[in-house]
């Protein structure tokens, strides 16, 4: 599954991995800005743009082959719009729209696969998202595999049932709700589980992570290098 | 429909962002104000169970399989300020976990779908709930995917993104199709959990939140002006974009007409961002300074 090996890249050790979550959330927004404001035709700032990803990429200890070929989920929205472009008689506005959201996809993969989601998911709270917001994404993402698993077990348990044949119409219709109202009630008996076994353990209102998470010089450096070559590459 | 980064202009998401950040504070104030800490673990395992549902699936029609988006079923369930906020998480997620919709566009998506979407799918809840509940659900799940859809075709539409006639009647048309399966499965998936135990749907008329309400209505003013932005004539909107320049052009230019400096363009070009950036501020510290008022007049 797609998250399960995001999950294995973003526990993998490098200089990328070991900055801090902020101050890799602060150069991807300074690089998707960058990006955005960059005309159509402005082939080699794309290009030196797309090194550097490379580049990063490369330092991360990522597969290059997996995360080009992940990025793609986002072409077949923009190939069709930059299809549409084309026959308007944009072609450079529609080559433009495709490398530019590609690119932006590749970085916020490159940051998502070095950095575990629940430091990410600190690191915004840091930068000022409320905690209750943060807290709930927490939560979420602890569950999403759970859940997913338990609804997979009922779509096997289903198909086992009918014999291999589909229903269809008002009676597969019924039988659709019918597992997802019980997913439902399951997900809300386990929420209250949950709730009870922090309270055994006297959770305090927020999570505390593993892994101390400070804003260093070398932090401090890495965003401010990152920003003033982006900056300097678009406008120089 | 998860817009990808690059696609809308930098004055519409920008715009959006600085709309939806106080107005998701307001949303997460709102939740975090009724709820106690048991309720935190639930929102969140409810964010997973709307992920999970999407692999359970519903035949409909020819060969073909829908399954739930989920704004309305959270409202129903959780109460529309707690549904605007796991939403807005599920966005979140989607876009930095599964490359689901850009980061600049976050603010965007989570306009169109966790705020407008959840909101314009409480509504009719909220108002006929108790008197006529399946047809109340029915049209709060279609308003909430039809909105949402329309929004994001109509920002599309807006940032200049080429979209011939027939192409934008054939997506509404496709957002109606969805917008009314989803409708139909909200309302079995609700019967079906009120079967088992009735405590776990709201009861519409339990509060009077006028705020709420209020915003509901907003909501789908704005889904409605999204969908006229999205099926009006492209001419019409190049029209308002080339007068609007023309004028800012003219205002903006006009003092500088004599300078023939190098740096001409830079400066427009400066003058401009710093234009965009001030009508940003504005904007946010308008919806900021709304969102305040809201919670004051509601704890007053």
């Amino acid at each position: 599954m797609h998250h399960v090996l995001l999950e294995r890249w973003s526990q993998r050790a490098s200089p990328l991995h070991r900055r801090d979550a902020r101050a890799k959330i602060l150069a991807l927004l300074v690089f998707l800005v960058v990006l955005a404001t960059t005309p159509a035709g402005a082939g080699a700032i794309l290009t030196t743009y797309a090194a550097l990803l490379a580049a990063a990429i490369l330092i991360a200890r990522l597969p290059l082959s997996g995360i080009v070929s992940r990025s793609m989920v986002v072409l077949p929205f923009s190939l069709t719009f930059a299809l549409i472009s084309w026959l308007a008689g944009e072609p450079w506005r529609a080559l433009a729209l495709v490398e530019k959201s590609y690119l932006s996809t590749v970085a916020v993969l490159l940051v998502a696969g070095t950095t575990p989601l629940p430091l990410l998911l600190g690191g915004l709270e840091r930068l000022g998202a409320p905690r209750l917001l943060v807290l709930v994404a927490q939560f979420l993402y602890r569950y999403l595999f759970v859940l997913s698993e338990q609804a997979q077990h009922m779509r096997l348990a289903a198909a086992c049932r009918q014999g291999g044949a589909t229903v269809r119409g008002r009676n597969g219709f019924r039988a659709a709700s019918g597992a997802l109202a019980v997913l439902f009630a399951r997900s809300h008996e386990r929420a209250e589980g949950v709730h009870r076994a922090m309270r055994a353990r006297g959770f305090s209102g927020r999570f505390s992570l593993l892994h101390s998470q400070r804003f260093g010089a070398r932090d401090g450096a890495f965003l401010l290098v990152v920003s003033a070559f982006l900056v300097l590459v678009r406008f120089g | 429909m998860h817009i990808p980064d690059n696609f809308l202009s930098p004055p519409v998401w920008a715009t959006l962002d600085a709309i939806s950040v106080p107005a998701v504070g307001l949303m997460v104030r709102q939740a975090g104000r009724d709820l106690d800490d048991a309720r935190i673990p639930l929102l969140g395992v409810m964010g997973a169970f709307v992920f999970a549902a999407q692999m359970i699936n519903f035949p409909v029609g020819v060969g073909t399989s829908g399954h739930l988006v989920g704004g309305t079923l959270l409202a129903c369930t959780l109460g529309p300020a707690p549904a605007v906020l796991v939403m807005t998480v599920i966005i979140a997620i989607q876009a930095f976990v599964f490359q689901d919709g850009g980061v600049l566009a976050l603010g965007a998506n989570v306009f169109n779908m966790a705020v407008i979407g959840v909101l314009a799918g409480y509504w009719p809840f909220h108002v006929w709930g108790a008197t006529r509940h399946r047809a109340a659900i029915f049209a709060g799940a279609f308003l909430s995917v039809m909105v949402s859809g329309s929004l994001a075709l109509g920002e599309l539409r807006m940032s200049g993104v080429a979209m011939p006639r027939p192409l934008a009647v054939v997506s509404l048309a496709l957002f109606a199709a969805s917008a009314a399966i989803e409708g139909v499965i909200t309302i079995c998936v609700i019967q079906a959990i009120e079967k088992l135990n009735a405590g776990y749907v709201q009861k519409p008329r339990a509060s009077n939140q006028r705020t709420l309400a209020v915003f509901s209505g907003a909501a789908i003013a704005l889904g409605v002006v999204g969908f006229l932005v999205a099926s009006a004539a492209p001419d019409g909107i190049q029209r308002l974009g080339i007068q609007m320049g023309l004028t800012a052009k003219t205002v903006l230019h006009a003092p500088l007409a004599d300078y023939t400096t190098g740096s001409f363009l830079e400066s427009a070009w400066m003058r401009r961002a710093t234009a965009g950036l001030a009508g940003l501020l504005l904007i946010y510290a308008v919806c900021a300074a709304t969102a305040r008022w809201l919670v004051r007049r509601r704890s007053a």
